[in-house]
């Protein structure tokens, strides 16, 4: 298994500054997360889940702490660098979906391919639009869609890169419980069909139980019994 | 998709918004592309029609030269005259190669086919009194219309006393052709009441694009006499044989003898002229940049607002593997084609509206030049685009930087 592992961090730590007050967001936590092995964050409002989330996906770094993504050290990567991290390793899906309103749904799809410099072959776009269930819906604009189509449309953003980490922030949190379940299954599918590794948060202990490994965080820390 | 097309949906999403600052810079470059036409055109069409005078000095009654010669330029009156003793003396000089006495006056049309209103302004015609011989040999272009009505068109006798030579647009505005009769009202000099006469008009002059397409002409002993100014002249023109600075102030040094006359050369009046326009060109000039300035303004903060907008959009670009930089050439482009489009459009609107910028240019400055004043050239419709756009990417580039630098997960978080 060690030799699958993806993700790695040692005494992560998140801290903020609010006025002279210091809020520690995240406070030393180890986390190891494994190819086709699916992580589920739970935790309380405010337990630092996001925090830990936007440092695995390279969208922030840690303030101490190491970082090990796909077998490079991001941690004190700046911005421009933390780019390359997430480029083509990891794909992000958003509790809020986060479409682009004026880019159709394949266009949306197919949006990261744009900054790795490739247009998005008809198989290509054709096989992911396929794998989320909309392939009837390749030209519709992310209004003409339903909440459940527009997180299926992110999910088939993160994937279209065919990256090596799935990382969801709550991404059934604004679904109703079917459309959750349904949604859920398309990343379970990616990670047993394409071998990526998935960490996600959610409230849905439901769903939660249906993930390999479960940690659970409490003010900025992992809880004993996760 | 590729990053034009995803720019132009970024555009696309305040249309109201991006026609407007495109409007604007639309304005701007319009107004620039037409000042740049009227500085390629006005000194082209103030040396045209000084050339189509046909001499390159004119000798006339003293007085202000330049209204002298803009009235000349424009066919009006000279307001004073010479006396004729003057052509006989000066045409034995040796330096001249060709000399024409000519006499100008206005009389009111009679019977006017296309206006029985109260006399007007069209309701007069400007008469030139020609001697033939040496007026063909100052202006060998001009030509008689030929076709139906028109054929068999011919110069009068020089002692012709009922016969006229109409100008290609007299005609036409009169309805006139070769075989018909022209009605003129003259009041001859020192006299109250008008004599009305008749005229054949033997002549149809095709059209040659100066101010002589709207003059009537008559034999010059028949002007003379119709206006009670017998052996007066309006003006005489002068073409030398070696025309330079030299010669020409010797000449003048020679002529400026005879009282009440003075010399002046068409080279200064065309100085004159281009100077006067220069002034009122500078005053565009400002207008123009004004207007340039304004429309970067509105540039710079109709991206800004946009970019400020889609924040959260830019944090997710970021998040899924947008770097900084093409971040940045995504703002820039939609910058560039906003410009671009402003461009396209201001080019257009200069190009189409050139004929009422020329109208209003020759209408503000009045100084009777024949041709147009404004010439939109490809070159110059090339320039202004390429203008247009190295100033939308000096205005793109603070936008471009404030997008390029957001942090994802503070442009995420703002978002939600």
């Amino acid at each position: 298994m060690t030799n699958n592992l993806i993700i790695s961090g040692r005494g992560l730590c998140r801290y903020y500054r609010r006025g002279s007050e210091t809020v520690k967001a995240l406070d030393g936590v180890d986390i190891d997360v494994r190819a086709g092995e699916s992580v589920c964050v739970l935790g309380p409002s405010g337990s630092g889940k996001t925090t830990l989330i936007n440092l695995l996906s390279a969208l922030d770094a840690p303030t101490a702490g190491t970082l090990t993504i796909d077998g490079r050290r991001v941690d004190g990567l700046a911005e421009r660098e933390l780019v390359n991290i997430r480029r083509g390793t990891l794909g992000y899906v958003f509790q809020q979906f986060h479409l682009i309103p004026t880019l159709t749904v394949a266009e949306n799809v197919a949006l990261p391919l744009l900054f790795l410099g490739r247009t998005a072959d008809s198989g290509e776009l054709t096989r992911v639009l396929e794998a989320v269930g909309l392939s009837e819906r390749a030209t519709h604009l992310p209004r003409e869609l339903s909440g459940g189509q527009m997180q299926r449309v992110a999910i088939g953003r993160a994937l279209i890169a065919r990256p090596r980490v799935l990382i969801a922030d709550e991404p059934t949190g604004n679904l109703d419980r079917q459309t959750g379940d349904a949604v859920f299954e398309l990343f379970l599918n990616a990670v047993r069909r394409d071998g990526v590794a998935l960490v996600l948060t959610t409230h849905n202990l439901t769903l939660a139980a249906r993930c390999d490994r479960t940690v659970t965080l409490a003010d900025g820390r992992v809880t004993p019994d996760a | 998709m590729n990053y034009q097309e995803f720019a132009w949906k970024n555009l696309t999403r305040r249309p109201v918004r991006t026609l407007l600052t495109a409007g604007g810079v639309a304005l701007a470059v319009a107004v620039a592309v037409s000042l740049g036409g009227f500085n390629l055109g006005y000194k082209r069409a103030i040396a045209g029609s000084i050339e189509q005078l046909g001499f390159q000095i004119m000798v006339m009654a003293k007085g202000c030269p330049y209204e002298a010669a803009t009235m000349m330029l424009k066919g009006g009156t000279g307001l004073l005259y010479l006396p004729e003793e003057a052509h006989a003396q000066m045409k034995s000089d040796p330096d001249i190669e060709a000399i024409t006495p000519i006499f100008i006056g206005i009389a009111e049309k009679q019977g006017s086919s296309i206006s029985d209103e109260a006399p007007s302004a069209s309701s007069f015609s400007i008469v030139s009194g020609v001697d033939v011989a040496s007026f063909q040999v100052m202006k060998p272009w001009l030509t008689f219309k030929r076709g139906a009505g028109y054929d068999g068109g011919r110069w009068f006798a020089p002692s012709a006393t009922n016969e006229l030579v109409m100008g290609f647009e007299a005609a036409e505005y009169e309805q006139r052709k070769v075989g018909d009769t022209f009605y003129m009202s003259v009041t001859p000099n020192g006299k109250i009441d008008a004599e009305l006469h008749a005229f054949q008009v033997v002549g149809v002059l095709e059209r040659s694009g100066s101010q002589d397409d709207g003059t009537v002409f008559l034999p010059l002993r028949t002007a003379q006499r119709l206006f009670g100014r017998e052996e007066m002249l309006t003006i005489i023109g002068i073409k030398l044989r070696e025309f330079n600075g030299i010669r020409m102030r010797e000449f003048e040094g020679r002529w400026l003898k005879i009282p009440e006359v003075q010399v002046v050369s068409l080279e200064q009046v065309k100085g004159a002229l281009v100077s006067l326009v220069g002034t009122a060109q500078t005053m565009v000039a400002a207008v123009a940049v004004i207007a340039v300035i304004v429309a970067v303004i509105g540039v710079i903060n109709a991206i800004l607002m946009s970019v400020y907008e889609r924040i959260g959009e830019i944090g997710i670009m970021k998040a899924v593997g947008a770097s900084g930089a093409q971040v940045f050439r995504l703002v820039w482009t939609e910058t560039l084609l906003l410009c671009l489009a402003g461009a396209a459009a201001g080019c257009l609107l200069a190009a189409v509206g050139s004929g009422v910028t020329d109208a209003a240019l020759r209408h503000l400055l009045n100084i009777g030049v024949s041709q147009s004043l404004v010439r939109i050239t490809p070159g110059l419709l090339c320039g202004a685009i390429t203008g247009a756009l190295a100033l939308g990417l000096l205005a793109g580039v603070w936008p471009a930087r404030r997008a390029a630098s957001l942090r994802p997960v503070e442009a995420i978080r703002s978002n939600e």
